[in-house]
């Protein structure tokens, strides 16, 4: 069970790492950005950072699940 | 026994709503003016009395099946941590997340990139809808459960932020907990005590950001729904909508958050799923002697 939950989360911190690309990619390529002004593409650069240093974070931890399920998860 | 007849009352409940629900669906028919996601749009705000009103049933069905004689402590040393209705809403609350966070991503970075993705535009919303429907209907039976049972045990009490502080501080790892006394003047060589049945960042951060989130996102979601009902300025919306993206990426963030600090305490998500926290090293441990003090307080059902 704990391996099943462990490969959603990374799953789950894959999809948002793809997510952590378009926001930092959109923040200097997207036109609509662009158009919206410096404010706009600061906060999709600060998002899609804080997003991505988060799915790092739960990425890594699911990855010390499924290699030691019972000393990475407190059980 | 009350237990039984109140999840039979929430599925009555769940069975009218949906068909009243679809009854205002139906009514919008084929034969109206306009597109697929300005329908939807529609069919969501008339049926927002029955989304909210059947959150308030479960809310009152949880609260009154709550029985308050059962024990807080199994024989084998496990700790009641969570009851049968607050399962049940988190988990609804998780499957409302699960349909309103991606699509609500999706419309907002497709606009962004350009990009119309693999599903037509209306569905997108018609998901997003249905995931923002759920979620309401978590977020009011939460708030109306609480009110029935009267548990605060997620809540810092008044006049204890300073313990609280403290306690976060050391919880989180060194160098942010020591900028964060410096910032704050705490003093770290005092002791924080006890936190009671949740740890001192689940009630000092975790906690507080969902609730602001979601409500942040409730309300700037429930503005841009009622936009088209009612004539709202093109200002209010702009902000209103910038507003709804910011909670967005919180919520993403949280989820996240929440997903690392839980899986790397197993016997937390074991509590959310059976409602027990189980006798085992580590945090359950820990959290032992927490409880403790949370038993003698509660009327022994668990959150």
């Amino acid at each position: 069970m704990k391996r099943l939950v462990a490969v959603l989360g990374l799953l789950w911190a894959a999809a948002n790492l793809v997510v952590t690309y378009w926001m930092v990619t959109g923040a200097f390529m997207a036109t609509t950005a662009r158009k919206e002004g410096l404010v706009a593409q600061v906060s999709l650069l600060l998002g899609g950072l804080l997003v991505g240093a988060f799915a790092v974070g739960l990425g890594r931890l699911c990855l010390r699940i499924l290699a030691a399920p019972d000393e990475a998860s407190g059980a | 026994m009350n237990g039984r007849i109140g999840l039979a009352i929430a599925v009555v409940l769940t069975g009218v709503s949906a068909f009243l629900i679809q009854v205002i669906a139906s009514q919008a028919g084929t034969a109206q003016p306009w597109g697929n996601e300005l329908s939807d749009d529609f069919v969501f705000v008339r049926a927002l009395p029955i989304v909210l009103g059947l959150g308030v049933a479960y809310g009152l069905v949880g609260g009154w099946a709550r029985s308050t004689g059962r024990p807080a402590r199994r024989g084998d040393g496990a700790i009641r941590r969570f009851s049968g209705t607050t399962i049940a809403l988190h988990a609804l609350l998780a499957v409302g997340f699960l349909l309103a966070l991606p699509t609500g991503l999706w419309q907002y970075l497709g606009g962004i990139l350009d990009a119309p993705g693999p599903l037509p535009v209306y569905l997108y919303y018609r998901i997003h809808y249905v995931g923002a429907a759920i979620i309401l209907v978590a977020v009011t039976g939460f708030v109306t459960y609480w009110w029935m049972t009267g548990d605060r045990s997620l809540l810092i009490p008044r006049g204890d932020w300073g313990r609280h502080l403290r306690g976060f501080a050391l919880e989180i790892p060194r160098p942010l907990g020591t900028r964060l006394a410096r910032i704050l003047k705490l003093d770290l060589r005092r002791p924080a005590g006890s936190s009671g049945a949740f740890t001192f960042y689940e009630k000092v951060f975790s906690f507080p950001t969902w609730g602001f989130a979601i409500g942040l996102i409730t309300i700037t979601g429930l503005v841009k729904l009622l936009r088209y009902a009612v004539p709202i300025p093109g200002t209010i919306i702009f902000v209103d909508s910038t507003l709804h993206v910011t909670a967005m990426v919180i919520l993403v963030i949280r989820t996240l958050d929440h997903l690392r600090y839980t899986l790397g305490r197993w016997p937390l998500v074991v509590a959310i799923a059976t409602g027990w926290l189980p006798p085992r090293r580590g945090h359950a441990a820990g959290a032992a002697a927490d409880v403790a003090e949370a038993e003698r307080s509660a009327t022994g059902a668990g959150s």
